[in-house]
């Protein structure tokens, strides 16, 4: 249900997106900003989803206001002539990369247990044993 | 049911929250596409810093160049006024030796001289050659025979006693002349007509052998220039 939700408001943003104006060059700076920090917390929320800790308020204030900081500072940065993006783009890809990776192991690790699942026993113990070296 | 609810607002938050996002990205996209990077209104402001510094330097390249070129038209100027005397100097005299040499349509006061073949008598280039000479000695200072000029190389001579030529020297432009035979000469009209009328003159010995010769004087003759060319082939100049 929830990834329905994802997938059509995507698609819809997708669609309007298309018809709607390009902004300025220079603000368009800006705008790359927010999307970073809002695919960082979009990344954020699915590891919270995975951790089972998941907090809508936590997530939409992140969502929108890493997005408005992330912006604020540019701006900020812009104006004391020091390229404060830069830092904001470091910490958020550097923390998608780390909330990338634990998605990946979480899904590596599903996957894994399904397949196991469909062999014997001994199969199980394997299993096990990875998940402790891993 | 309470469940159910927590779940609606999640989507449809989760929903909003993906719109937006799938906006921006998408507004971003188009942006960076449509965008002219190249053009000037898009550029940031360090890109328009080293453009504006390239094209200063460019400026100041042209601007040096034109000063350059200046100051050489400037020079050129000077050397043209400085030569100017003397190319009007050459000039003059390349006129006044083609005007020698025959080269230049002359005008002027002057007489005119014809003879004419009668059924007994016949005009020879003797005869021809001695007016000539006669009128030169008279100070004649352009002589032409039947509209051909009388250059410095010009020879007058029988052929057959048939016809006479005029200039037929073989780097010469040939001309077959005939009755009446036309002199026109350009000097002072005074010492002209009196080297012909003079006693025992030219008009005297004509008459005396029975030929036909008048002469006019003339206010305005027009005497053409030399249409040939002069090349000398043996001749060459003495360094002095």
């Amino acid at each position: 249900m929830v990834y329905i939700a994802i997938i059509i408001g995507c698609v819809l943003g997708a669609v309007v997106g298309f018809n709607a104006p390009i902004v300025s060059y220079t603000y368009s700076n800006y705008l790359a900003i927010a999307i970073i920090a809002a695919l960082d917390s979009v990344f954020g929320g699915i590891v919270a989803t995975i951790k089972k800790n998941f907090d809508l308020k936590i997530f939409l204030t992140g969502f929108f206001g890493n997005a408005i900081l992330s912006i604020l500072l540019a701006i900020l940065g812009e104006k004391l002539n020091v390229d404060i993006y830069l830092a904001a783009i470091i910490v958020f890809v550097g923390r998608m990369f780390t909330n990338l990776a634990i998605i990946r192991r979480y899904y590596l690790e599903k996957w894994t247990k399904m397949m196991d699942k469909r062999k014997n026993k001994k199969a199980n113990k394997k299993e096990s044993k990875k998940e402790q070296e891993v | 049911m309470k469940n159910k609810k927590v779940n609606i607002g999640l989507i449809i938050s989760i929903t909003i929250t993906a719109f937006i996002l799938g906006l921006t990205m998408v507004i971003q996209f188009k942006t960076v596409t449509e965008t002219d990077i190249t053009g000037i209104e898009v550029m940031r402001e360090a890109e328009l810093r080293t453009e504006l510094s390239s094209w200063k330097s460019k400026y100041e390249d042209a601007t040096s160049k034109i000063s350059e070129t200046d100051q050489k038209i400037a020079d050129y100027t000077k050397e043209i006024d400085e030569n100017k005397d003397i190319s009007q100097l050459l000039a003059n005299e390349v006129a006044e030796v083609e005007k020698i040499a025959g080269y230049t349509d002359v005008t002027g006061p002057g007489i005119r001289v014809v003879l004419e073949d009668t059924d007994k008598k016949q005009i020879i280039a003797e005869e021809l050659m001695t007016l000539v000479n006669e009128l030169k000695l008279a100070g004649a200072e352009a002589i032409s025979i039947n509209g051909e000029r009388i250059i410095g190389l010009t020879d007058i001579s029988n052929i057959d006693y048939k016809y006479i030529y005029i200039n037929t020297a073989s780097d010469l432009v040939v001309a077959k002349i005939d009755s009446p035979y036309v002199i026109e000469a350009i000097g002072n009209q005074k010492y002209l007509e009196s080297s012909i009328t003079i006693k025992y003159g030219f008009l005297d010995s004509m008459a005396g052998i029975g030929k036909k010769a008048s002469y006019t004087l003339e206010d305005n003759i027009m005497i053409p220039k030399y249409n040939g060319t002069i090349e000398f082939k043996y001749a060459s100049e003495i360094d002095e």
